[in-house]
């Protein structure tokens, strides 16, 4: 944990994830993946207070309907074609005789999928704060990260200590254990009340703001240690040349570390990506109603667990699939020629 | 006898023809080396004997038989194999890389693989370094005990792959001296390298391979001192030069 | 807590052996030392099941994606990507519930009903394997070609190169990528708590969620902090120096 090896290999093993599909199923998730995102944008527009209040300023009052409460929203595909079609299976099914696997598995699809359609505009409120607990304690993360990495290579004896002191605690307990301390122990839920996270739309509540506070602290000790064995995976010869023509230690930092090792280190940034969307999922235990705990919320009221959960774990998979596939593209986008992690990593 | 004949040997990869309509034949106890520009197919002719590469067409016989009613497993126990780069298995001693054919391949009992393998290590002089892991050992060291891995399994014939190519100049030596005792001592060796030095002094033919063809072959002498062609000409020449 | 309220009735046992006690709120911790020091054991206890489990399953899920080929691998690989792609906690969820897993009682000395540790073992287990499969796939694929061919140029039949020679130093390069797992699946066990199995975390909780006291919620957290803490400090310590003893002087070529 405490030595380069470690991390590389963190790398290495959470790296892969769209990797090694083939890319015809490469370009099926990517298709899939852009009719999700639209739904999931168009669900999120239509229920958003902000667009509800600029419309009817516009003379549209019933465009966008942000007072529809969650509990009630309806889906735009309906279910019942779905049902329709599990009872119709279902009845073929039964005429045949208990023995036809295949076709129970049918309907049980069809049943999935209806039920699916009428949970997804909950599903789909939950999504949006799991989307936005992730963006944003990624991107406060980083802020921390690249400083902590900087001191923990570049800085002296004491700032490297402290920085390595940090990403051990922090990656040697439990995340639901540091959000337990924040939420429990500090009792940050009423000091982020008072500062007015009140959640009425659209201002977060306060046990959202303490999940952010927990995965940015928490997201920084992990970026760190990618951004740090990307800093440390720079040839020396660029820190010596860097000097040479001039730059000092800032400088050299500035322009010729920084802008290599955080190419090098977005492999490592795209693991942390897709595992701050999966493990946002912990934000539940301290009550946000993200997309797990919005899951929970159906399960307790249909008693249906199994489908839900295999439905909310659908909803996982597509965040994290497109993640991963947009990364990509990121990488390819930001990438130099002769500059790349694979190169750079033995 | 005739140990190794190759006939018509035809063999492409993805439709770039590497090989084409190779045929040559080997005495038992000869030493051949082949020599050509790189490209010209010398490193695949050598893998088609022991199929670790597999030919298109034509017909390769080892004492008398086609290698294609072989077993390819059984083939490669008669047929030793030296390569460019050794690949010494890296989690296993130097005896450990002798005595893993000899226990598997062979079905020797433990005591005796050892035994066999620490005679072949003397052979090839390292017997101080049988305990050695190869990336304790300098690469002269690791090529020769390539080579004794490879005649432990008692081969009818050796293969050599460039054995010297990723050497050091002053480590050179002792691999080509090895190389020397088992020609003298009757082995029939199959050498794709460029020492000229080795090929005048061992061999019994040298073979001028390119393009895919066999250009030229005869004893070394001649091709050396009376190349009848003028790619055999300009391909030697750059090496006599030097000399 | 709201979190599947309904599923985390917690062992009626817990309430035996945890002790009410009013006192400072250190104290708490103190006189509770047993009760968390058994959630301890509890939560080694997953960790080594689910490892297990994960090696078991990931070791050949790892040689499948190499070298095996058509429906298995795909089938492998595909398993393998939802795996790594679902919270750890939707899959405890779903093993726990949507599996028949017999209600078998309880563990007298751990106080831990068996259904539960089950499901929890089968979820950190089988993504562990997803990613030890990952492991080792890239281990496989690390060593270099000459290797096999050298192996097959002394008349190893390609499974005896494979076992012989390929999986011997593939094993060796995956031990930091599983040292790592260990870590991860150590720290992932406090996800047991949505289905209340009596873990380390989970009896944090139960102890600091009873009114009286709630003010040892900081203690008792930091407690059971320092005590994972330890856990992964020590082990990683222990299998860093452990691989440093039986390194094989590995050539760079």
């Amino acid at each position: 944990m405490t030595d380069g090896n470690t991390t590389d290999d963190l790398a290495d093993e959470r790296a892969s994830l769209v990797e090694q599909v083939p890319e015809r199923r490469r370009i099926a998730i990517a298709i899939v993946g852009a009719v999700f995102w639209t739904w999931l944008l168009a669900r999120w527009a239509y229920h958003n207070a902000l667009l509800d209040v600029i419309a009817t300023a516009l003379g549209f009052p019933d465009l966008i309907r942000s007072e529809v409460p969650v509990l009630v929203r309806q889906g735009w595909i309906p279910g019942g074609p779905f049902r329709a079609v599990a009872d119709a299976v279902a009845g073929v099914a039964n005429a045949l005789g208990p023995a036809d696997v295949l076709l129970e598995w049918l309907v049980w699809l069809a049943d999935l999928a209806a039920f699916a359609a009428t949970i997804a505009p909950k599903l789909a409120d939950g999504a949006f704060i799991t989307v936005y607990l992730t963006v944003v304690s990624l991107l406060l993360g980083l802020v921390i990260a690249v400083p902590l990495a900087v001191a923990r290579v570049y800085g002296g004896r004491v700032l490297s200590t402290l920085s390595l002191g940090y990403t051990e605690l922090i990656r040697g307990t439990p995340l639901l254990a540091q959000l337990f301390f924040l939420w429990y122990a500090l009792q940050l839920g009423s000091v982020a009340r008072a500062i007015g996270f009140t959640g009425e739309p659209p201002i977060p509540q306060a046990a959202a703001m303490v999940a952010v506070v927990g995965f940015t602290i928490n997201s920084a000790a992990y970026q760190a240690e990618y951004i740090r064995s990307a800093l440390q995976s720079i040839d020396a010869g660029q820190l010596t040349a860097a000097r040479a023509v001039g730059l000092d230690m800032r400088g050299t930092i500035r322009h010729v570390v920084l802008p290599q090792g955080l190419r090098l280190a977005i492999p490592g940034w795209t693991n942390e990506f897709v595992y701050l969307i999966k493990y946002s999922s912990l934000a539940a235990f301290i009550t946000v109603p993200e997309l797990f705990r919005a899951a929970e919320g159906v399960g307790s009221d249909t008693f249906r667990y199994t489908k839900v959960y295999v439905i909310v774990g659908l909803f996982y998979l597509a965040l994290v699939l497109t993640t991963a596939l947009a990364m990509g593209r990121f990488e390819a986008a930001v990438s130099i020629p002769g500059l790349d992690s694979s190169g750079n990593q033995e | 006898m005739t140990l190794l004949e190759l006939e018509d040997i035809e063999k492409a990869y993805e439709n770039e023809e590497v090989l084409h309509g190779v045929s040559l034949g080997m005495e038992q106890g000869d030493v051949e080396v082949l020599v050509g520009p790189s490209g010209a197919g010398k490193s695949t002719l050598l893998r088609c004997v022991n199929r670790l590469t597999e030919i298109d067409a034509g017909t390769i016989r080892l004492a008398g038989e086609s290698i294609h009613d072989l077993d390819s497993n059984d083939l490669r126990q008669r047929v030793g194999m030296v390569f460019q780069d050794f690949n010494l298995f890296a989690h296993r001693t130097a005896r450990g890389n002798v005595t893993l054919g000899l226990e598997e391949v062979l079905g020797m009992d433990h005591d005796e693989a050892v035994e066999r393998a620490e005679a072949h290590l003397d052979q090839v002089g390292l017997a101080e370094q049988a305990d050695s892991y190869p990336a304790e050992l300098s690469g002269g060291q690791q090529q020769r005990v390539g080579i004794a891995r490879a005649l432990a399994m008692d081969p009818e014939l050796m293969l050599f792959d460039e054995p010297t190519s990723s050497l050091d100049p002053e480590l050179i030596g002792d691999v080509l001296a090895v190389m020397n005792d088992l020609a003298a001592e009757g082995m029939t060796m199959l050498c794709v390298t460029h020492e000229m030095g080795f090929a005048r002094s061992a061999a019994d033919t040298l073979t001028m391979l390119d393009g895919g063809r066999i250009v030229e072959r005869g004893p070394p002498e001649r091709l050396f001192e009376n190349p009848q062609h003028e790619r055999t000409e300009s391909f030697l020449g750059q090496f006599t030069d030097f000399e | 807590m709201v979190v599947s309220g309904a599923l985390r009735s917690l062992d009626p046992a817990l309430t035996r052996t945890a002790i009410v006690l009013q006192s400072g709120d250190w104290g708490v911790v103190a006189s509770n030392f047993d009760f968390l020091l058994v959630g301890t054991a509890v939560t080694i206890l997953l960790t080594v099941s689910s490892l297990v489990l994960g090696f078991l399953a990931g070791f050949p899920a790892g040689a499948i994606e190499v070298y095996g080929t058509g429906r298995l691998r795909g089938l492998v690989a595909g398993a393998g990507v939802v795996l790594r792609g679902t919270p750890i906690v939707v899959l405890m969820m779903l093993f726990y519930l949507g599996l028949p897993i017999p209600q078998l009682g309880t563990v007298p000395g751990l106080e831990i009903r068996v259904s539960p540790f089950i499901a929890a073992t089968l979820a950190l287990g089988l993504r562990s394997a997803a990613y030890q499969g990952q492991v080792f796939r890239g281990a496989i694929q690390s060593i270099d070609d000459g290797q096999m061919e050298a192996a097959r140029a002394i008349g190893l039949p390609r499974r005896g190169a494979v076992r012989h020679v390929i999986f011997p130093q593939a094993v060796r390069r995956a031990l930091p990528g599983f040292q790592n797992e260990f870590t991860i699946v150590l720290k992932d066990t406090s996800v047991a708590i949505a289905i209340g199995l009596a873990e380390l975390l989970t009896r944090a909780e139960y102890l600091f969620v009873q009114p009286e006291r709630s003010t040892a919620m900081f203690e008792l957290i930091l407690a059971v902090s320092a005590i994972y803490f330890v856990l992964t400090f020590a082990t990683n310590r222990t299998l860093d120096r452990l691989q440093t003893r039986y390194a094989i002087p590995e050539g760079d070529g």
